[in-house]
């Protein structure tokens, strides 16, 4: 089976975030990069795919600036055999992205395309879900396991409250959600092979698509500042508290 | 064009640092602090850095390992020293001391049979050079190697050996002995479970690196079969002055390793704790303690991975840098620790604020893989006879 896994650089959940003081966008000097970590997880599902029939392609695919390669590159050395950089220097929304995406799976063919449910940057929550309508294609999001079936992939999805099973033929499209798995860490042999392994580069121009954003971010507040925790005496006056200031319960 | 990394020279080293850093992050941080209270040393967790690749790391590809350098090597110690310097002492035992120095030394016949092994950590291994009565005084070790047809006989005791132990009563799996023989000084692999080996001292009670065993064991009429034997006879002062160089440099990683945390822990926490309105950072004194101790770990890592980056692991000749090396950076992190705690005041002194085990794991690093004057008596010696390194 032939896999293609999204792949977006974002910064390290870790780094503290600081917004520009002209609410344009964040800070990034200084800021460390990794892998989403949504798409982590579909990397490593399509890895344990692949391992568990013994056999199909993992190709991953990143869009943005060049060092883009460095996230790739970690990709391939947890296992993933080549990868695809589009190559875009211009701010994208959720659309553009799909439409991106779309193109390379025209050109890819894979049967099944693994997406982070989001991205932890810019949390939209919309590119997987607009991919499957651009292509016509089944999707099933936020999924906790993934089963193949003789001819249908099964998908058990996170939802308010509760687990929904679904299933369609493929091609399609499933995103992922936290519990899926434990991503591997990249080994060092993983890491040494991953030196010969592929990165082709496309220029976003090449793929003659509008990639206009229809939606551009206005501005950006920091979150407001947590006023300062208050000390109790004794469970009672933090039950009294909860009740009468925070009404909470 | 990307400035030059002296830390991370190529994107793989940068890659494999990134992942030891989560590995750290995730799975050894946590079992650290228990692990040192109770003189214990984590097998399981141990072997997960098998599956990292980690322990074969400067044996080439087509033996199994990673084929990698000393700078990565550097690296893993930096990193792993960073959050649990015992924890690193038995990775180095292993890797380094055993992995390493086999690999070197071995023919092919003993890399086929014993690196699988030792590469996937089913069985865990050390190196005992140390006795109870020669340690800086190599030669006058005590232990003998006599050989009857097709075996070796072996007859003595080493001393403080790390990972000759995994817990009270389970020696070690495979360990490379240095012993005397008829022609010199020569080694041999010795598997725990060979006839006449014993596990003698339990070590107990250490200032530090609490969650590696280290433990003395004793050899009477050990019977070790003669293919067991690496190079020839009386070849292996070379082996053991070789992969010397690269224990040092490894252990002046994990001084690095060592400091950067301290570094860390006091620069942060004096930018909180306030004392007098204000915190304690806007004072001249703390600032001299955290600009020192910066300004002192950025030179010794600086000369560490020069040194290391022109390491080369198959040929003794680089003594007086791995020697340096291990003589700044080693009291370097002791000073830089003592100085975190004196920054953390009475939060310093107790472990949950790390610095503390970090401290008392520091003062080993003087001591083990050559003493702070064994390196003074080598660099001096050496330097009489090459002093156009200096230009
Ligand atoms: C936790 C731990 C783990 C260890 N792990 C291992 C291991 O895995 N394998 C192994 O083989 N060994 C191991 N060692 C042993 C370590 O390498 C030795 O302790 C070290 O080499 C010093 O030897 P020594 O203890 O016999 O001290 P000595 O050599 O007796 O030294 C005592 C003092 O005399 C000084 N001295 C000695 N000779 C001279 C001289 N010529 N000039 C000036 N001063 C001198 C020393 O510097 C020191 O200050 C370990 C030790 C410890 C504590």
């Amino acid at each position: 089976m032939k896999i293609l896994v999204t792949v977006k650089r974002v910064p390290d959940p870790e780094t503290t975030i600081r917004v520009k003081p002209d609410g344009s966008g964040i800070v990034t000097d200084n800021i460390k990069y990794v892998i989403n970590p949504f798409d982590e997880i579909a990397i490593e599902e399509a890895l344990r795919i692949k391992e568990k029939q013994g056999q199909g392609e993992v190709v991953l695919v990143s869009i943005g600036a060049k060092v883009a390669s460095e996230q790739l590159r970690t990709g391939l050395a947890m296992g993933a055999d080549r990868a695809i950089l589009v190559l875009c220097d211009q701010e994208l929304d959720s659309l553009g992205v799909a439409r991106i995406l779309a193109k390379i799976v025209e050109k890819e063919a894979p049967d099944l395309v693994l997406m982070g449910k989001q991205a932890i940057d810019d949390d939209a929550n919309q590119a997987g879900q607009m991919l499957a309508a651009l292509l016509n294609w089944p999707q099933a999001t936020f999924a906790s396991k993934v089963e193949f079936m003789d001819n249908y992939v099964q998908v058990v999805r996170e939802v308010d409250g509760g687990l929904e099973t679904v299933r369609f033929p493929l091609p399609g499209i499933i995103t992922t959600d936290l519990r899926l798995n434990e991503p591997r860490y990249a080994s060092l042999p993983g890491i040494m092979k991953a030196r010969k392994k592929e990165i082709r580069e496309i220029a976003v121009a090449e793929l003659g698509i509008d990639t206009t954003p229809l939606l551009t971010v206005h501005k950006m507040d920091p979150p407001a500042k947590k006023a300062a925790g208050k000390k109790v005496e004794s469970v009672q006056e933090l039950v009294h508290l909860l009740h009468t200031e925070a009404k909470v319960i | 064009m990307p400035v030059f990394d002296l830390f991370n020279p190529s994107e793989e080293h940068a890659m494999l640092r990134r992942t030891v850093r989560e590995f750290v992050r995730d799975q050894v941080e946590p079992q650290a602090l228990v692990h040192d209270q109770q003189e214990r040393f984590n097998l399981p967790l141990f072997r997960q850095l098998a599956s990292l690749g980690l322990f074969g790391i400067t044996v080439p590809l087509e033996y199994g390992g990673a084929g990698m350098d000393a700078v990565a090597a550097v690296i893993v110690h930096e990193e792993l020293s960073a959050s649990d310097p015992g924890f690193c002492l038995a990775y180095l035992a292993h890797s380094m001391l055993f992995v390493n120095n086999f690999y070197r030394n071995a023919n092919d016949e003993q890399r086929r049979r014993y690196l699988p092994k030792v590469i996937s950590g089913d069985w865990i291994g050390g190196m005992c050079m140390t006795e109870p009565s020669a340690g800086t005084d190599v030669l006058g070790m005590k232990t003998f190697a006599v050989r009857r047809g097709d075996y070796y006989y072996l007859n003595g005791r080493k001393m403080f050996i790390t990972n000759g132990a995994l817990d009270d009563t389970t020696p070690g799996d495979i360990f490379l002995v240095y012993a005397k023989t008829e022609k010199g000084i020569s080694s041999f692999v010795v598997e725990s479970r060979f006839p006449g080996f014993s596990l003698g001292q339990r070590l107990h009670h250490k200032t530090g690196m609490r969650a590696s065993m280290t433990a003395e064991l004793v050899f009477e009429d050990c019977a070790v079969p003669v293919e067991n034997r690496l190079g020839e006879e009386g070849e292996s002062l070379l082996h053991m002055m070789r992969n010397l160089e690269i224990e040092r440099v490894t252990i002046a990683a994990m001084a690095t390793g060592i400091a950067g945390r301290c570094v860390e822990i006091m620069t942060r926490y004096a930018s909180e704790r306030t004392a007098y309105g204000q915190p304690i950072n806007s004072f001249g004194q703390i600032q001299r303690y955290i600009a020192d101790s910066y300004a002192q770990y950025m030179a010794a890592r600086t000369y560490l991975y020069h040194t290391a980056s022109k390491l080369d692991l198959d040929r003794p000749g680089q003594r007086i840098d791995s020697d340096g090396v291990k003589l700044v950076a080693t009291t370097m992190a002791k000073q830089v620790a003592d100085n975190a705690m004196q920054v953390l005041g009475g939060y310093g002194y107790f472990g949950e604020y790390v610095v503390e085990r970090l401290w008392r794991d520091a003062k080993l690093l003087e001591i083990g893989g050559g003493t702070l004057e064994a390196h003074q008596k080598n660099i001096t010696k050496d330097l009489t006879r090459r002093l156009d390194v200096i230009r």
